[in-house]
């Protein structure tokens, strides 16, 4: 881990319209270059509202963020150019096939010609979806579709990558090739920051967690430091519902 | 820029033209639209038929001239089918009147018994009057006779028969009865004339329209257009159908925020004007392509059902200038209403409701020129009149450019106005509701 945040959070408040309650109060964090770093909590805790400002998608009520050195709210183009994004929904268009929905996307990032196309199908390769290159997303199942989706947030090779529950709903094989993926560029140098419901997935693939429940962070460090903190439990999983209750969650 | 508009562009019009139905509706409806409102406004009307179409019951009491003198001028106008007996049996008054009742026809026309007798005597007394007074000045006994009372024809209406069209039998009847009364003064006089003066030998005149009435449709073209019904009826629904690119559009918009595409997109280096763009100009082919099938319908299918062809005239360039405007107007109302709908329904229920709301304004169904002025006053705000006024120009009136240039910047403006509140709506507010 290097010294310099990557991404440094300062005082992050977010109220949407009509609620009296932040759904992020006061976060101030840090995260460091070539961290996997996990935001994890219960439903509605405030997980999407986090990545949704660290993406540049709506402004904070009150905070600052800045990102690789850029202050968010003055630099979002440039802060686009280096992040990628994998948003819980398949994000796709289904009629075209998986090569056009890439070369779109590709597109926006400015890659084209040979080089958007070889990054495509050496993706593509990565992930076993080179044969299906020209079929129609709509035909694709359930993980190919999620594999596709994770391919669109890579294909610019950002410095920091965000996945919001990048492998919901998929079989063990799909998410095996994802988690696995994640790690091997993780050791090249993207940050990633990624939220799950998954603890045990958590657990073996983030350097470090961050726990957040009702829009502030109760919980954060390494999975093992929190283990040893809290020696009473045995995993993440356990750790995760003594801090955030078991009552259930909207 | 340009990059990234054309790659959203062909990505536009790939999921455009691989949902082959939805690309047949979208142009074959449009088109269905024009013909059968033209259609039902044509017959409607009866402005070109040549066969009668509204029937009508007509009870002749009379017996006489002016019963047999009223059927006939009906059934020269073509527009009314007298109906005297039904299965061969002849009409009564109660008969009639229960027919019209129970909405089996819309209206029947008792003419009385001794109705002809009644307004010959009542002529002739005038003219007797008339003449007595001066041959037999001092002595015009005659002034002292009452005229008689009025002769009550009865008309019977079902409720359902629209004011317009009623006034429209009412003048016709009208019309009837002044033509067949003013002859029936006129060979009064002339009887009364012969017997007033039997040494003189007065010949049979004829009487023969003294006016004659020439159309002339003033046009800014060498060659006349004649304002056929097609050449009203086809701009306006035109433009009706073209505005209803407002729901495929929204839809298009609706469906990338709520699968997630558009806050992808939203991550990227990439502008929502860019993307917004990349969709009008797909959807601008489309309004095109669908100007130019309405313009063909109208052209040759119209007249295979017995109505005049649409003259599009010789401003051909200009009509195209005008349907990228009109295009462009409706268009940019269709990215407004998908960015601030936050539903399929609101968008589909706001976005085809006020387009008839607008068409409405816009003088579409009703000219403008037959509204109240506060109704005049409004129309003004209308996208869909501004377009109407210009294809009407171009279309009637063969109007250059610089006559309609005030609707195609009216137009365009709107189209500014209407992005730009898309895009301040998007940048203020994010697509999932935060």
């Amino acid at each position: 881990m290097s010294e310099r945040p990557i991404i440094e959070i300062s005082d992050l408040t977010k109220f949407y319209k009509g609620n009296d309650e932040p759904a992020i109060n006061q976060i101030s964090l840090n995260i460091y270059r070539n961290e996997i770093f996990g935001l994890l909590g219960p439903n509605g805790a405030g997980k999407t509202t986090t990545i949704s400002i660290l993406c540049g998608l709506f402004l904070p009520t009150q905070g600052e963020v800045s990102i690789d050195g850029m202050e968010l709210r003055v630099n979002l183009d440039k802060i686009k150019q280096i992040i990628g994004v994998v948003p819980q929904d398949l994000a796709l268009y289904p009629t075209l096939t998986a090569l056009e929905n890439l070369t779109f996307f590709g597109n926006m990032y400015g890659l084209r010609g040979k080089e958007l196309h070889d990054r495509i199908f050496d993706y593509l390769n990565v992930f076993g979806l080179e044969k299906a290159a020209r079929k129609k997303i709509s035909g694709y199942s359930g993980g190919m579709k999620r594999r596709v989706n994770l391919i669109a947030g890579l294909l610019h090779r950002p410095k920091i990558l965000f996945l919001d529950e990048p492998t919901v709903g998929i079989d063990v094989q799909s998410r095996m090739v994802i988690l696995e993926y994640l790690k091997e560029i993780n050791k090249t140098g993207t940050t990633i920051i990624y939220t799950s419901h998954y603890m045990e997935e958590a657990e073996n693939l983030c350097s470090r967690v961050a726990i957040i429940d009702h829009g502030k962070i109760i919980s954060i460090g390494n999975p093992l430091e929190l283990l040893s903190e809290h020696p009473e439990f045995k995993n993440l999983e356990t750790i995760f519902i003594h801090l955030t209750g078991k009552g259930l969650r909207d | 820029m340009l990059f990234k508009y054309v790659s959203a562009f062909k990505k536009e019009w790939l999921i455009l033209i691989r949902d082959i139905s939805g690309l047949i509706l979208l142009f074959l409806m449009p088109m269905v639209m024009v013909i059968i409102l033209a259609l039902v406004q044509e017959f409607g009307w009866n402005s070109m038929s040549t066969e009668p179409q509204v029937p009508v019951l007509y009870v002749d009491l009379d017996h006489d001239s002016l019963g047999v003198q009223m059927e006939k001028g009906f059934n020269s106008s073509r527009i009314f089918n007298l109906v005297s007996s039904i299965d061969d049996v002849p009409l009564t008054q109660e008969k009639a009147r229960q027919l019209v009742f129970d909405g089996k026809y819309q209206i029947a026309v008792i003419i009385p018994e001794h109705t002809t007798e009644r307004i010959r005597k009542k002529i002739q007394l005038m003219v007797a009057k008339t003449l007595s007074s001066l041959t037999m000045p001092a002595q015009n006994f005659l002034n002292d006779i009452k005229n008689a009372d009025s002769i009550q024809v009865t008309l019977y209406f079902d409720p359902e028969v629209r004011n317009s069209f009623k006034n429209a039998f009412l003048s016709s009847m009208k019309e009837n009865n002044s033509r067949i009364e003013s002859k029936m003064i006129f060979s009064s006089f002339s009887n009364e004339l012969r017997k007033q003066f039997p040494q003189f030998e007065l010949p049979d005149a004829v009487y023969s329209k003294s006016l004659t009435f020439s159309e002339v449709y003033p046009s800014g073209e060498e060659h006349e257009l004649i304002p056929t019904s097609t050449q009203h009826n086809v701009p306006s629904w035109t433009i009706f159908a073209m505005f209803f690119i407002v729901i495929p559009l929204t839809s298009s918009i609706i469906k990338e925020r709520e699968d997630g595409s558009m806050t992808r997109l939203l991550t990227m280096p990439v502008s929502y004007l860019n993307i917004f763009m990349a969709k009008i100009g797909v959807y601008l082919i489309v309004c095109f392509v669908q100007f130019i099938l309405m313009v063909l319908a109208g052209m040759f299918l119209l007249p295979l059902f017995g109505i005049a062809a649409l003259d599009p005239g010789r401003q051909y360039f200009l009509l195209g200038v005008m349907a990228i405007a009109s295009s462009l107007a409706a268009l940019g109302y269709g990215i407004m209403v998908g960015t601030l709908a936050k539903t399929h329904q609101q968008a589909a229920a706001f976005g085809s409701v006020s387009v008839v709301i607008l068409a409405a304004l816009g003088g579409l169904w009703v000219p403008t020129y037959l509204m109240p002025p506060i109704m005049k006053h409004v129309a003004t705000f209308s996208p869909l009149n501004w377009a109407h006024a210009g294809f009407l120009d171009v279309f009637l009136r063969g109007s250059d450019f610089m006559a309609v240039s005030h609707e195609l910047i009216k137009l365009f403006i709107f189209f500014l106005c209407t992005v730009a509140i898309a895009i301040t709506y998007r940048k203020i507010t994010p697509p999932f509701g935060a």
